[in-house]
């Protein structure tokens, strides 16, 4: 019995204490930034301040625009933030070694265009257009 | 004798000939609309024409194209050619999961009476029911769209009608497309239709100078209706109803939303009607009737609320302070929870002869409009907005005496927000 309680309460400790990504319930969750029901899984993103309160977005465009208002979030570096891969929609990776493309045929949702991707050579892959751009972490933020 | 007989034959003689080139005139006037109407191709099961494919490829410009009652296999069959596509006794059109079901990629088409279903799911490309693409003056009317992953999708058009269409889509939660997109579009007529069951019920990017009218959008998993940077839209007379969200408007401009009826939007972050950055809009006439928030409001600029209905809303409207000269005017506000809040101190939004079932003014020069102004924002709704968790302690002794002195000695809540002439009756239309 005490040792039960012991674990109760450790488990209790560990869930009050962990510090990480929260699953993006699709449908549900609101963007911080521009408030729309986030839908699409290729495109989703989130931040995770050291504190552990966590910031979910509908796109990369969405999370740098959140950024630009919150210049303190953006250079902690305890800040997690992750990315979702235009190709493997739903996943988590994180953001600041991704690749940006900004290419018509990203259909984002907030109109930014823009997919997120593990290498240039897979974003090239996914570009239509001839004047696509290519983006690393600080460029992007640097664009918005 | 003769004479008597030639005479009279001769004339008749006449008569026929006179008869002949009437009657040669009439056809050759016949002949140019029947020329005009085409020929019409009749698809039918078990017959030579068997698949709308096959009765495209014979068409010529100008012809129509009745398909008989039955079940056909269409795998994204492209209507190429003006032409009159007419189901009869709602024929099915099944794409079987592999692509998209009807491609309409020429001019002048009508589209009328099918069944679409089942068009290819998948988060690579965007798979609809029905795709007109780059097309003018266009009809697609009285069709049933079922389990489609879009379903009347229509980018780069112009002029074109889509009527009476009644769409379901899948309802899969994380894998669902819209009901009827727009992108780059403009002058589309959007009437009569029903959409249930996909992600947005209709969704405008870059769709310009439209109109919305008496649609009914309900149960979609995110909003019954979404404008993305579309100026100079109109929607007027839909039914949003009981939907993810019920109406988001966008990074757009001079959007008319008359007359709609906004209902059942249940739910955290969820709004009868949300507005964000947009400017110059007039919103009048409409009902906004049991939402957890009526309209939400946020960097918006030059928005007229008029003569709308707010009706056992959580919060009716929620106003946030990057908003500036907007006018809320002749609204009824009855048996919400919360009449406005904000998130700061709201400057330049005016508040005018609304009915407000919460004041408790009074009228001594009878003139319908109350002596004294009316403060929409209570101290309570502050305090939520500050913190959440004190909406437990709604409709407690401490909470209604709170409201009582602050109404009495405003102190916390903003000192512009106020209407100067409440209404003491309700507006009626």
């Amino acid at each position: 019995m005490k040792r039960i309680c012991i674990l109760m309460a450790l488990t209790a400790l560990l869930s009050a204490c962990s510090r990480g990504p929260e699953p993006i319930l699709y449908g549900r969750d609101a963007c911080a930034h521009c408030k729309m029901t986030i839908m699409d899984k290729r495109f989703a993103a989130e931040i995770v301040t050291g504190k552990g309160k966590v910031y979910k977005f509908d796109s990369a465009e969405c999370m740098a625009d959140f950024l630009k208002d919150n210049a303190g979030l953006a250079s902690n570096d305890k800040t997690m933030f992750l990315v979702s891969y235009y190709d493997r929609p739903g996943t988590f990776e994180n953001a600041t070694n991704s690749v940006y493309l900004q290419d018509a045929a990203m259909h984002s949702p907030m109109g930014g265009n823009v997919g997120v991707f593990t290498s240039e050579a897979s974003a090239r892959s996914f570009g239509k257009d001839t004047d696509a751009k290519i983006y690393n972490w600080a460029e992007l933020l640097r664009s918005r | 004798m003769l004479k008597f007989t030639i005479g009279p034959s001769c004339s008749g003689q006449d008569r026929i000939n006179q008869m002949k080139s009437l009657s040669l005139k009439i056809c050759f006037l016949l002949l140019i609309p029947v020329a005009a109407w085409g020929r019409t191709i009749v698809v039918a099961p078990h017959t030579a024409v068997s698949s709308l494919k096959q009765a495209v490829g014979q068409a010529k410009k100008g012809d129509t194209i009745i398909v008989r009652q039955g079940t056909y296999v269409s795998v994204n069959t492209i209507i190429d050619k003006a032409l009159t596509v007419l189901g009869q006794g709602k024929p099915v059109l099944d794409a079987r999961y592999q692509d998209e079901v009807v491609t309409i990629t020429a001019n002048n088409v009508t589209f009328d009476g099918f069944v679409i279903q089942n068009s290819r799911t998948g988060s690579m490309r965007d798979f609809a029911g029905i795709r007109l693409s780059k097309v003018q003056n266009v009809t697609v009317s009285n069709n049933t769209l079922l389990n489609n992953f879009f379903g009347i999708y229509l980018s780069d058009c112009d002029s074109i009608r889509v009527l009476n269409n009644h769409l379901s889509g899948s309802n899969n939660l994380e894998n669902s497309g819209n009901g009827i997109h727009l992108w780059k579009c403009k002058y589309v007529l959007i009437s009569g239709n029903y959409v249930t069951h996909h992600r947005d019920g209709i969704y405008f990017e870059f769709a310009k100078k439209s109109t919305i009218r008496n649609n009914l959008s309900e149960r979609n998993i995110r909003y019954g209706l979404h404008f993305m940077f579309s100026d100079d839209d109109t929607y007027i007379h839909n039914t949003f109803r009981n939907n993810g969200s019920g109406v988001a408007v966008m990074y757009t401009r001079r959007i008319k939303m008359l007359g709609n009826t906004f209902t059942q939007n249940w739910g955290g972050s969820i709004y009868g009607l949300l507005l964000k950055e947009i400017s110059d809009a007039q919103i009048e006439g409409n009902q906004f009737i049991r939402n957890t928030t009526g309209i939400y409001m946020e960097n918006t600029e030059r928005i007229t609320v008029a003569k709308n209905e707010f009706k056992s809303n959580g919060w009716a409207i929620r106003v946030l302070a990057s908003c500036y000269d907007d006018h809320f005017t002749d609204n009824n506000f009855e048996g919400n929870s919360f009449d406005a809040t904000t998130n700061g101190s709201l400057k330049e939004n005016y508040f005018a002869n609304n009915y407000w079932d919460k004041y408790e003014g009074y009228d001594l020069n009878k003139d319908g409009i109350g002596d004294v102004p009316y403060r929409p924002i209570s101290l309570y709704a502050q305090i939520i907005e500050q913190n959440p968790q004190s909406v437990m302690l709604m409709r407690s002794f401490i909470v209604n005496l709170m409201d009582k002195v602050e109404r009495a000695i405003p102190s916390v809540t903003p000192e512009t927000v106020k209407d100067d002439k409440p209404m003491m009756k309700p507006w009626k239309r």
